[in-house]
């Protein structure tokens, strides 16, 4: 609406923010957790005098480093470049409610690539109390910089009373941030244990050492997947009721929850039955196995946690067709390509002799358009306002199939009603005389009834 | 259809600062960020070049930076999200439309960076285990090549919101039913002045950075080097001024309208204008300084003036955009609705932070100083 949108072929524009960031997730925990387990097993090598347990350590915080500090970073720089071109009005909203949190967020950024380059390239230079407490520094502001993020994405789900009087830190202690909070720092310790177990599978010769690591980073795991647990529940209990819903509603995302529910009881059960009680069993392919579980876990998690936000990208705040949820009763009466920044350029631009009277657009004209420049007109209707979450014909919940066989009437009772068809679309946010453009063009695109189907009711004796 | 009607409408939520204390934190954490980035943008060319030099001293310098890539590039990208943030906040209204129109390009910087990275990396992994075969070698250059190509997305993508009158033709031009394409690369002289200005600069910082590793971090290489590599600062010194200098002034007189010209040859952006041009003779005199062998103070000296002569290149940028801006929107505009608690938590944790960085640093320079102190 304020910005021009990103046309997308077959994806859509905001599926790309979901590939980048659930790639972003698969690193971003392990670099929380697994700074804790360096430091905490740093420190008990140490302590114990285990010089081979120290060695083992080494390797493994090369391997961290080569995956956070290079692989996380970059993805989560990846993040702020597409929020920003998928969903502009939402990121600037953002930007502006938090952009001191963001900015402490970075602070801790400084401190912990300070403290993971000490840290490793000083190992064993540095006497072993700095060397745990450069450690812990490092863990510590890991794990903050989460809480930070944690606060400004729980806020998207529910921002609690920020609507009402958008003070900072009502928005940023919301109803969801302590359960994600809980949830995202039991996914770290988790995931840190199994990326350990893959590390320690294919690196680490000593079998009695293998079995040490198997055991000791069992006992994080098996916490970090109680965590997940309680704080997933909490996430459910302090859902917004549309959310609830849309979990209850749609079998994608109910089956998919069911997914990280039976993935992180078999994660637990194979983590007390493998490293914890058996360490003997880590072999490169249970290694392999548990990281792959707990990558589907965050994948199926993060899509979940993404998707019952509709109709919204911020509950209550920004609809995820890029509009301001307190600007539609406007936009519906001025009309959406008048109202939109972009659509009003473009009809200005391409319809300026045919519907601009004074300085406006007259949805008056609308009708006498000839049927082509209506499903023109339709199709940039479809782009601003459907585009975010469909395709047209191909792809990402493309409109075209899921309106198979659907006559006219129907198309138009639906692009007038959507959030009636379903509650978690955004309402529609034009014309009567828009809406009937949007149904033209998707009247070219609808395909047939599939033929051959009977239901004995076709007519006939 | 006039460009000025492609502006987002002033935000809802107000300004979390006062614009001045926005703008400031934007130009200081850009003078940041370029201060480290330009040690990969021109950098890793250079090292590579000495790297494949027949003197000693100069392989060994190409192997320090090379050595030292992998923090650097780390704290430079993370540095650069400080501007981003900020820019963001203040210019919103030309930032998202302009990096949506050139998306698929602006997109492919994050990419590349991975590659880029991972190729230093792997260069990098060589260098240290005294292996560099043909491949690390091609990982080397693929990911110099990379960073400078990247180096001119974000030229492109910057000239790009600032050219608001343009932007009517490339959305028409590249947009499907209205929809952006995201394929409106914007290439224009402004643009390729500016990326060769940045190169230019990037080259002088090197040329400091010779001088502060050989003065601050090269204890354990022979005195002869130190004296060697600290002269070689001078030399490059100036050819990086020098294509500064050129590209500057075709940027300066090439591509700016009169009013701008004007503008900042009059009045007190003058003054601005001439500090920038003046601004790294500071730092180019420090390095002739320290040509026969630097001393730490000296070595600091540069880099400080340095550090100065890039925050003056920062706060001219940040004005010539602002007046190039000026027809299309005021970025102090937007109204207050400040969160002073925020804010000074900020503040203060930043302190903070530096303080803690500073007490790790110390203690990696006194092990470090403890190894090449001999023992009595």
């Amino acid at each position: 609406m304020h910005y021009p949108w990103w046309y997308v072929p077959g994806l859509t524009a905001p599926m790309l923010i979901a590939v980048i960031a659930v790639i972003h997730m698969f690193v971003s925990h392990y670099a929380v957790g697994g700074g804790l387990f360096l430091a905490v097993e740093t420190s008990h090598a140490y302590r114990t005098g285990n010089q081979a347990y120290l060695d083992y350590l080494r390797r493994h915080a090369w391997f961290f480093i080569l995956i956070t500090v290079v692989f996380g970073a970059i993805t989560g720089v990846g993040i702020w470049w597409i929020i920003g071109l998928a969903s502009p009005l939402a990121t600037q909203m953002l930007i502006h409610i938090f952009v001191f949190g963001w900015a402490i967020e970075y602070v801790f950024f400084v401190i912990e690539i300070a403290a993971a380059f000490i840290f490793y390239y000083f190992w064993g230079r540095l006497d072993p109390k700095t060397h745990v407490a450069i450690g812990w520094i490092y863990a510590g502001a890991a794990w903050i910089s989460l809480v930070l993020i944690t606060g400004i994405t729980a806020f998207m789900l529910h921002p609690g009373g920020w609507v009402e009087n958008q003070n900072f830190w009502v928005g940023f202690l919301n109803p969801q941030f302590l359960p994600q909070t809980l949830a995202r720092t039991g996914g770290a310790l988790l995931l840190a244990s199994l990326y350990v177990y893959l590390h320690a599978s294919f690196k680490c010769r000593d079998p009695e050492l293998r079995d040490k690591i198997g055991r000791r980073s069992a006992r994080p795991a098996l916490l970090g997947a109680v965590l997940v647990t309680v704080g997933g529940l909490g996430w459910l209990v302090f859902l917004p009721p549309s959310a609830r819903a849309a979990l209850e509603t749609a079998a994608p995302l109910s089956i998919l929850m069911a997914v990280v529910f039976a993935l992180t009881v078999a994660v637990f059960v194979m983590l007390y039955l493998g490293p914890y009680r058996n360490p003997g069993w880590l072999s490169p392919g249970f290694g392999i196995l548990l990281l792959a579980c707990g990558f589907a876990v965050i994948a199926a998690g993060e899509f979940v946690r993404e998707a019952v936000r509709k109709p919204y990208v911020s509950y209550n705040v920004v609809l995820s067709n890029q509009m301001l949820a307190a600007d539609v009763g406007r936009v519906r009466e001025r009309g959406y390509l008048e109202s939109g920044v972009w659509t009003r350029a473009w009809v200005r631009a391409n319809y300026q002799r045919e519907l601009i009277r004074g300085d406006t657009v007259d949805e008056g004209f609308m009708p006498t358009l000839p049927h082509d420049a209506q499903v023109d007109l339709g199709r940039v209707l479809f782009m601003h306002h459907c585009n975010d979450c469909h395709a047209a014909e191909v792809g990402m919940s493309a409109v075209s199939h899921l309106q198979r066989g659907w006559t006219e009437d129907y198309v138009r009772e639906v692009v007038r009603n959507p959030e009636k068809v379903h509650f978690f679309m955004p309402p529609w946010q034009g014309t009567e005389e828009e809406a009937e453009l949007l149904t033209r063009y998707l009247m070219t695109i609808t395909p047939d009834y599939p033929a051959g189907m009977h239901f004995g009711t076709e007519g006939g004796s | 259809m006039g460009p000025e009607q492609l502006l987002a409408p002033t935000t809802t939520v107000g300004a979390p600062a006062p614009y001045w204390l926005l703008v400031a934190l934007k130009v200081l954490g850009f003078t940041l960020h370029i201060s480290v980035m330009h040690l990969w943008f021109a950098g890793i060319v250079l090292a590579l070049g000495w790297r494949a030099a027949r003197s000693d001293f100069a392989r060994t310098m190409g192997g320090r930076l090379m050595n030292q890539m992998p923090l650097i590039i780390s704290l430079g990208v993370n540095l650069g999200i400080v501007p981003l943030l900020f820019l963001q906040v203040s210019y919103y209204k030309v930032f998202y439309p302009a990096t949506i129109l050139m998306a698929w390009p602006w997109l492919s910087i994050v990419a590349l960076l991975m590659v880029a990275y991972y190729g230093v990396y792997y260069y990098v992994t060589g260098l240290r285990a005294g292996r560099l075969t043909r491949l690390h070698h091609g990982a080397g250059w693929v990911a110099a090549l990379l960073f400078i190509a990247i180096g001119f997305l974000f030229s492109s993508g910057m000239s790009l919101m600032e050219r608001v009158d343009v932007w009517p033709e490339s959305w028409q031009k590249w947009s499907v039913a209205g929809a952006s394409l995201g394929l409106a690369m914007h290439v224009e002289p402004g643009t390729v002045a500016r990326w060769a200005m940045m190169l230019g600069l990037a080259v002088t910082t090197v040329a400091v950075w010779t001088v502060l590793d050989s003065a601050l971090f090269a204890g354990r290489e022979s005195a002869d080097y130190r004296r060697w590599a600290a002269g070689i600062g001078a030399p490059l010194y100036l050819v990086g001024l020098i294509a500064y200098v050129i590209a500057g002034s075709l940027y300066v007189f090439g591509t700016w309208l009169g009013p701008l010209k004007q503008e900042m040859f009059s009045g007190p952006h003058l003054i601005l204008t001439v500090l920038t041009a003046v601004g790294p003779g500071l730092a180019l005199l420090l390095v002739l300084m320290a040509r026969r062998g630097a001393t730490p103070l000296l070595a600091i000296l540069a880099g400080v003036a340095q550090l100065g002569a890039l925050a003056l290149h920062a706060i001219s940028r940040q004005v010539v955009q602002n007046l190039k801006l000026a027809d299309y929107m005021l970025a102090s505009a937007d109204p207050p609705n400040y969160q002073w608690d925020v804010l000074i938590l900020f503040l203060l944790l930043f302190v903070g932070g530096i303080v803690l960085v500073v007490w790790m640093i110390g203690k990696a320079a006194a092990a470090y100083k403890s190894e090449i102190t001999p023992s009595r």
